[in-house]
């Protein structure tokens, strides 16, 4: 973009940044203050603005009386295996969907569309049967198989737009110096879609992070449990513990805030440098 | 220019091979999926009937799945099962925590049982059995206890775990609606607990204007199943009914329900209860009596000692009573019936060691427990008149004046009865239906559901 | 009709046969190599979702009890499709559905690409407000849906205590359902306008320089600039946004069931709601499948027309 900035240009710069950061920021702050409260502070009516007094009695009891430090664990494993498996093998479909002269592509990309698009609600119970048949209730790989799988259209989509935006010649500079396909992709294509392969990586991983309903079928076991299922424990029939779940889902975003911050230098990096290659 | 013809031959050959091998691993999935059905359809109706129960009553591990059953010290759950597990050291018991939302549960055991699996022993909602017996999702237990166990049960409990003449569900804890109230307002303003909804309606109008409470009466009237109970009760009290004695026809649209439901909404729109109470469930209706503002509550057992917790503004201020009816009925009024039973799953391999696990928690051991120390009701009825229990709390010390009510829940289709119910209930609290529209609205969606039209 | 893509151009007609030959030898081992590229992705999918998805779909078209010993399904039969379109909840949940996703999707890709351009023109901090923006997105739906369930609580909540300070009285924000769509929407916007911005944002940055500045040299402002030059280029981001948050709108769940579990009075039933409702509340999985095939079905063909609009921007390099 251009780069004179007009002093008017820079307040406009300013000000909407401030009002994307309060429009984004406000319910977040709203849900770690709840989480800083008493009980009574959570209930309190008008609401309080500020957590005064100040408790991390939510924060312990997420830990202690309920294993959060395991399911978070559990989540992790599942989460990271499934966006690893996502990204390996949607890189490749996504490069030949794109670029390599298949016959049905666009078949195949309206199936994955399908097939991405059917609720997941009616795959949970043949889901369940299939995993029972192969004995893999209650393990790491009910929740990673699946995740993989579901995931894997929306990524092959995410990838294989990127890849078509990389121009041609970088690849067929490369053949002429006599790298084979897979070195194509993995040194020469893949480093300018670092963009695309963050995006795809981050709604994957969030995804897994998030589900709910298959992490509660396959994995009732408590040595399993995923972060979403763990939540859902918290209180009982009639109450509804707002301060112990929104101390459990903030630290529950920590990694993610961790992964996309050491992820930052190299998407921002990975995006600048796009541009002026581009 | 053949070669080319052949090799583009070739190459269309290879596709049209790679298509059709495509179209064979189709029809071969298809193939698979019909066998794997038919498979599951010929597997035979459930679990054969036997006379006696499979497996070792003394010995074995089997799995117990419940939700948590209170918020904050120590566990029920685990007190319960170490308990048992010092009385019959060869059975041990796993506890598989279940989430709270007891529509999930549901949503999980049918996925689970029906895949074949599941916990052994599972705590589910009292309004259970009849669609889980239907669906065999139960193992029918008056196969294989006798009668004399469920004459230790308390009145009516055992009746609302029937269906089809077997019983499918162990009462396990109960509950059921009180009214709570402050005393340290009554008694200010000389007024003696309400046994009737008039006298509650003036008593709360008096004490509202006069500043003293925000809120007169606070209640559940949310769009879901809690709406359904406090409905039951405003309708016991007026006489009405939802099914007939067969549960195929709705009984629903009479003048009772018509007075039932008029006065409910009377109470919204007089100003005793809050506007909001069309969105109010338990979490709601307890923060406001909990932090002072309200006079009246009607809530289950667990919200006398969540009132006397610390951060309530209520502590020491708190009485519980019966509920009250409407002038010219007996008092008192009706309390609606939760709780939770124990069911055994088809599919576990060792059901004398759930029967003994159940039996074990039904008993005298375990029900003193829960009642003394976790403030449970006992659903055995020798343990609910003991004078321990009696003693433990206010909440017990009145269980015995109570006068229950059941959710109409004798039908398997029980859900949609309920969803018929509970969402014109809120149309009328919200505003947007007269009381006469919803109850003819109601009773014809029930009728529908019982019919198993709908969806 | 594909295009290829071969080292050396054919150039004289003598060795036109050898040129060919060599350029379908070529295309074929890259055809080939393309399935096996995609053959891991393929398979796993495959793997995992074709059987239940024909399960659900057989079920769809029987007479299904699900009973402890498995599911009994016999006959085939058009009922479940004529109980699900004929029921009034199910029609009612179709038009919310797609109001719903119409609404949303449209405020999110506005809001989205308004922040994504914010964004871009960020130096310092981009980093770090992008770190920012993918907090609600990373929010486990649920606890998004209860944390707004907790800001719209007509006694605690600091909405309902917004909007009677503003003079609106004692709002009873999920009570009515107006208020409770609008509620909704916001909610949903608020989460996931941050999934639109980023998708917007990666695309923007990858957009090539130099016609920036061939614009400049031309001397089109900022506005100009944005609506002839940026808007164009960013279609296939933009529509590829839209696409895959049309699929997740279509499928809203979990903020009404926390919110307002289908209500007041089915308000708020969308389309996967009453499917969750049908199968696992009631037990009736032959008109739940068929609602999810329906609801399958109407996506998919939704995302057909209009991937035919944007054909020519989504997939270049097709036939």
């Amino acid at each position: 973009m251009s780069s004179r900035r007009t002093t008017g240009g820079r307040i406009g710069l300013i000000i909407s940044s401030i009002l994307v950061v309060i429009f984004v920021m406000a319910p977040i702050y709203w849900m770690l203050a709840t989480s800083l409260k008493t009980t009574a502070g959570v209930a309190a009516a008008p609401p309080q603005w500020f957590p005064i007094p100040i408790s991390v009695e939510n924060y312990v009891t997420a830990f202690t009386q309920y294993d959060f430090g395991q399911y978070i664990l559990n989540s992790l494993i599942v989460a990271i295996a499934s966006t690893v498996l996502v990204l390996a093998f949607g890189t490749f479909a996504g490069y030949a969907l794109g670029r390599l002269p298949m016959r049905g592509r666009f078949t195949i990309m309206v199936l994955l569309l399908i097939i991405s698009v059917f609720p997941a609600i009616a795959l949970i119970a043949p889901l369940y049967l299939l995993m029972r048949n192969l004995g893999w209730l209650n393990s790491y790989q009910a929740l990673i198989v699946p995740y993989t799988a579901l995931n894997l259209p929306f990524a092959i989509w995410i990838l294989r737009n990127y890849f078509i935006g990389v121009p041609k010649e970088m690849e067929e500079t490369a053949r002429i110096d006599g790298a084979g396909p897979f070195r194509t992709v993995w040194q020469v294509v893949l480093p300018m879609t670092l963009p695309g392969l963050f995006t795809a990586g981050i709604f994957a991983f969030t995804a897994c992070w998030t589900e709910f309903l298959m992490a509660l079928s396959f994995n009732s076991a408590d040595a399993f449990r995923t972060i979403p299922v763990g939540i859902a424990l918290f209180g009982n029939a009639h109450i509804t513990p707002y301060g112990t779940i929104f101390a459990a889902s903030a630290v529950a975003v920590v990694p993610i805030a961790i992964l996309v911050l050491i992820f930052r230098r190299s998407v921002v990096s990975g995006l600048t440098s796009g541009a002026v290659k581009g | 220019m053949s070669k080319n013809i052949t090799q583009a031959l070739n190459i269309r050959g290879a596709l049209r091979r790679k298509r059709s091998v495509m179209k064979v691993a189709a029809i071969a999935t298809a193939v698979a999926t019909v066998a794997v059905l038919s498979a599951c359809s010929s597997g035979g109706s459930g679990s054969g009937s036997t006379s006696a129960a499979a497996g070792n009553a003394t010995k074995g591990s089997i799995t117990w799945w419940a939700s948590p059953i209170t918020t904050s010290g120590a566990d029920p759950r685990t007190v319960l099962i170490s308990d048992f597990e010092k009385k019959y050291p060869n059975i041990h018991v796993k506890l598989i925590s279940a989430p709270n939302d007891t529509d999930t549960n549901r949503a999980t055991l049918t996925t689970q049982i029906s895949g074949g699996g599941g916990p052994d022993v599972f705590m589910g909602d009292v309004i259970w059995p009849a669609q889980f017996g239907a669906h065999q999702l139960a193992v029918p237990l008056s196969k294989y206890l006798p009668k004399s166990y469920w004459d230790t049960f308390a009145n009516g409990l055992v009746a609302g775990a029937t269906y089809n003449g077997e019983v499918y569900g162990a009462p396990f804890f109960e509950d059921q609606g009180f009214l709570y109230y402050r005393k340290d307002l009554l008694a200010a303003n000389n007024m003696k607990v309400p046994t009737t909804w008039e006298e509650l309606v003036s008593d709360a109008k008096t004490i509202q204007a006069k500043g003293q409470v925000k809120y007169g009466y606070v209640f559940q009237g949310a769009n879901y199943e809690g709406a359904t109970c406090n409905f039951m009760e405003f309708l016991g009290d007026a006489g009405g009914t939802v099914l007939n004695s067969k549960a195929d026809a709705s009984t629903l649209d009479s003048a009772a329900a018509t007075k039932a439901l008029t006065f409910e909404q009377s109470l919204v729109t007089s100003g005793v209860s809050p506007q909001a109470s069309s969105t109010f469930q338990e979490t709601q209706s307890m923060n406001a009596f909990s932090a002072g503002d309200a006079l009246f509550l009607r809530n289950w057992d667990y919200a006398y000692s969540t009132s006397q917790a610390s951060g309530s503004a209520v502590i020491g201020k708190v009485g519980v009573a019966p509920m009250p009816n409407f002038q010219g009925q007996p008092t008192p009024g009706y309390s609606n019936i939760g709780g939770w039973n124990l069911y055994v799953n088809p599919h576990s391999k060792n059901v004398a060691a759930d029967l003994t696990f159940i039996k074990w928690m039904t008993g005298k051991d375990a029900q003193t427990t829960l009642a003394t120390k976790f403030s449970e009701i006992p659903t055995n009825a020798a343990v609910r008149s003991s004078s321990a229990v009696k003693n433990a709390n206010p909440v017990l010390a009145i269980v015995s004046q109570t006068k229950l009510i059941a959710r109409p829940a004798q039908t398997p289709n029980y859900p949609e009865v309920s969803q018929a119910i509970y969402s014109n209930v809120n149309g009328v609290l919200a505003g947007s239906l007269t009381p006469q529209q919803a109850i003819q609205k109601a009773s014809s969606q029930i009728n529908t559901a019982v019919k198993n039209g709908g969806l | 009709m594909t295009s290829t893509h071969v080292a050396a151009p054919a150039r004289s007609g003598g060795p036109h046969l050898g040129e060919r030959r060599k350029k379908d030898v070529y295309r074929r081992t890259m055809a080939r190599l393309g399935w096996g590229f995609s053959a891991p992705a393929l398979l796993v999918i495959a793997a995992v979702t074709i059987f239940p998805i024909m399960f659900s779909v057989v079920m769809s078209f029987s007479n299904v009890n699900v009973l402890g010993s498995g599911f009994q399904i016999d006959g085939f039969t058009l009922d479940n499709y004529s109980i699900v379109l004929t029921n009034s909840t199910w029609q009612y949940a179709l038009v919310f559905t797609i109001g719903y996703t119409v609404i949303t999707v449209i405020v999110e890709i506005i809001l989205g690409t308004l922040i994504a351009l914010v964004l871009e023109r960020l130096v310092g901090g981009r980093g770090w407000m992008m770190a920012m923006l993918l907090i609600p997105w990373s929010l486990i739906t649920v606890i998004s849906a209860t944390l707004w369930d907790y800001i719209y609580d007509p006694i605690a909540g600091v909405a309902t205590q917004i909007l009677s300070v503003l003079g609106f009285g004692h709002p009873v924000i999920l009570g009515s359902p107006a208020s409770a769509i609008i509620a909704m929407m916001i909610a949903d916007i608020w989460k996931t306008t941050p999934f639109v911005a980023i998708i917007v944002l990666a695309g923007l940055v990858m957009l090539p320089r130099d016609v920036y500045e061939a614009a400049e040299i031309d001397g089109a402002n900022g506005w100009k600039t944005f609506w002839r030059v940026t808007v164009p280029l960013l279609r296939p981001t933009i529509a590829l946004a839209v696409l895959f948050r049309v699929l997740q709108a279509f499928g809203v769940f979990d903020l009404p069931f926390v919110l307002t579990q289908g209500g007041p009075q089915n308000a708020t039933t969308s389309l996967a709601i009453l499917g969750y409702r049908a199968m696992f509340t009631d037990l009736k999985f032959g008109p739940g499948a068929a609602v999810a095939t329906t609801t399958a079905l109407l996506v998919v063909l939704g995302c057909l027309l209009f991937l035919r609009v944007f054909r020519s921007q989504v997939s270049e390099t097709e036939m």
